[in-house]
């Protein structure tokens, strides 16, 4: 199904800031908003949250207590070896293969997570309302049918907070 | 915290007064643009090199590593030394990109995709020699810890070596990864912005779909926050780990507690300096001066003066050691071995090259001459070979039993691995050049505004 959109373009991210907030202000609701790098008070105000951080601590949890385990159950229960009549557990130099790994497991399995989060993944075909969001502009776009009778207002607004053009698009 | 705080001691960092447009277009062209003469004669020469690298390589799988100058004495030749090496060219792009980006340095995003690029071929160059240093590389997986028919028989996880392994592969992967997901924005913007189809389909399958929208972006943060967070470990872990296989083991002139961070240091040197080898060449074989201005190069030069005073206290710290210390040994190694011995030549090269040339870059005059600064780039490359040749060869060939001291020179075949390294990594670096943006476009961008008078701040949250 095809969805009608309200879309907003902007020269520079001071002007786009500006006129978000507005339209914000005004309690419209902003479908989303695409830059060619991020924007700190749009994320903010955004209202999305990721938790990817929280996420990652129980990875790099989890690999450290697996990996910890493992070198117990390989070096202690499996197979002892004695070398020159160490400690079968030799806690210590289990460490530093524990921290290095560790921080493979978190890296690897966040990257998945952003991807699978964020929709970036190999294959994906770009779902792009402006071509030159990713260039040098700053895009706002607003969905036309909540908008309803806001339409005028909203346009308007843009125009007058420095918009350099404002069109509707169908898409997806 | 919506602003930075400004200073105006570092200049500006893209000159040229340009439009985020023309930030693309000018990092772009050379992706655009014919690609130069000089570019494949360049390559040819890599692919040469490469080419007899591959060959030597084959000697030595095929004819054993008997083939190399190593005997029992000098057990590690050139290719530990070369490895060591590698690997702290390998340490600029975390260095680069994670140090900087804690310190919050803006000048980095010029510099650090090049950097980060670097660190993934340098390693890729490391991880050979080790590989074929077992003699069965065939047999090389015996090193993962994975369930097998023979006991089943697990590494020795308190060993070095194997510390080593777990350490240089996640590096590895940890690097490509963090500098390919920096790429995909920068892809969306070939995507985006190319006339030609084809780069348009193969661009627009590397950018996996990204379009700049918030909640990517949103997340984009999150894993940069977590990666760089983590990463910045690695900096130091590494070139550690690294120096505990020389460090644990108890041969004169190893058995030190300064080398861990001994090594970490001499990394970040050598990276740092290989970075400004690097993008020396870039501003000028593709005039980037608007993007990697004057101001740069200024301050990776400050930088390497202060390593290198380090680098030198280093230096006299272990030869002062040796000396407190009062074992004959220790003092043997140091004063008639490295000093004055059969490898004097070694020694002194790195003290020069790491120690006193760099020196230099305390004149304004100096950092300003690019040629100057580049020569100085490539001595300090050639004076951290030194130094871990030094390390290396002066221990191992005269240690405690003069009955088992020997001699050690690197035969044709080994010259040629290392030489070929050197190929492969200036392929790849070519590579890099001509498809990849070398400089983090929308890094680049989002810098661009504090060159711009900023609006009036906002006075009414603090956070």
């Amino acid at each position: 199904m095809t969805k009608k959109y309200l879309v907003g373009v902007f020269d520079d991210e001071h002007t786009l800031v500006e006129a978000f907030e507005k339209v914000l202000d005004k309690g419209v609701k902003v479908e989303e908003v695409y830059t060619p790098y991020p924007i700190h008070e749009v994320l903010h105000r955004m209202k999305k949250k990721t938790r990817i951080t929280h996420a990652a601590f129980f990875y790099g949890l989890f690999a450290a207590i697996g990996l910890l385990g493992f070198m117990y159950y390989a070096a202690v229960i499996d197979w002892p070896l004695n070398f020159g009549g160490k400690p079968f557990n030799t806690f210590p130099s289990f460490i530093v293969v524990s921290i290095v790994a560790t921080i493979l497991s978190i890296t690897l399995l966040t990257l998945f997570t952003f991807s699978a989060r964020a929709k970036v993944f190999p294959g994906k075909k770009a779902d792009i309302i402006d071509i030159r969001a990713t260039d040098d502009k700053f895009i706002i776009v607003l969905d036309k049918d909540e908008l309803g009778t806001e339409t005028n207002t909203v346009t308007e607004l843009f125009k007058t907070n420095g918009a350099s053009e404002v069109y509707e698009k169908e898409s997806k | 915290m919506a602003s930075m705080y400004k200073t105006e001691i570092r200049g500006k960092l893209i000159s040229g007064d340009k439009s985020l447009g023309q930030i693309s277009q000018d990092i772009l062209r050379p992706i655009d643009a014919k690609t130069p003469r000089w570019w494949y004669a360049a390559m040819t020469m890599s692919l040469a090199l490469f080419g007899w690298g591959l060959y030597c390589k084959y000697i030595t799988v095929s004819q054993g590593i008997g083939t190399w100058g190593v005997n029992n004495t000098v057990a590690w030749g050139w290719e530990i030394v070369n490895f060591v090496w590698w690997i702290g060219i390998g340490h600029a792009g975390t260095a680069f990109s994670i140090f900087l980006l804690i310190l919050r340095q803006k000048w980095r995003t010029a510099i650090n995709r090049a950097a980060e690029a670097m660190t993934v071929v340098a390693v890729l160059c490391a991880s050979l020699f080790p590989l074929l240093h077992m003699g069965r590389p065939w047999l090389f997986f015996f090193i993962f810890p994975y369930p097998n028919t023979r006991g089943p028989l697990w590494v020795n996880f308190n060993s070095p070596l194997f510390w080593d392994f777990v350490a240089i592969s996640a590096y590895m992967l940890i690097s490509a990864s963090f500098w390919y997901f920096g790429m995909v924005p920068d892809f969306a913007t070939i995507r985006d912005t190319t006339k030609s189809k084809i780069k348009k389909a193969i661009y627009g399958f590397f950018a996996f779909g990204w379009v700049g929208s918030s909640k990517e972006w949103l997340r984009y943060e999150g894993l940069s926050f977590v990666l760089g967070g983590i990463a910045a470990v690695l900096v130091v872990s590494v070139h550690s780990i690294v120096s505990t296989d020389f460090a644990v083991s108890v041969e004169p002139g190893w058995h030190t507690t300064i080398f861990p961070p001994y090594f970490v240091v001499g990394a970040i040197f050598s990276g740092f300096a290989m970075v400004l080898t690097l993008v020396t060449l870039m501003r000028k074989l593709y005039k980037m001066e608007d993007f990697i201005t004057d101001s740069h190069v200024d301050a990776v030069c400050r930088i390497l003066v202060f390593i290198s005073l380090i680098m030198g206290t280093a230096y006299i710290t272990e030869i002062f050691m040796a000396w407190y210390s009062g074992s004959e040994y220790e003092m043997y190694t140091f004063f008639k071995n490295r000093i004055t011995g059969e490898y004097a030549l070694q020694f002194w090269g790195m003290f020069t090259f790491n120690a006193i040339i760099p020196q230099l870059f305390w004149f304004k005059k100096v950092r300003s001459k690019l040629w100057v600064v580049f020569i100085i780039s490539l001595l300090i490359n050639w004076g951290m070979w030194f130094e871990r040749f030094n390390i290396v060869v002066t221990s191992l060939s005269r240690d405690y039993l003069p009955a088992n001291w020997a001699e050690y020179h690197p035969t044709w075949v080994e010259i040629g691995f290392f030489t070929g390294t050197i190929g492969m990594f200036a392929a790849g670096v070519l590579l890099f050049f001509r498809y990849i943006p070398m400089i983090a476009i929308s890094e680049i961008k989002s810098v661009s505004k504090y060159d711009k008078p900023m609006p009036e701040p906002k006075i009414e949250h603090h956070d």
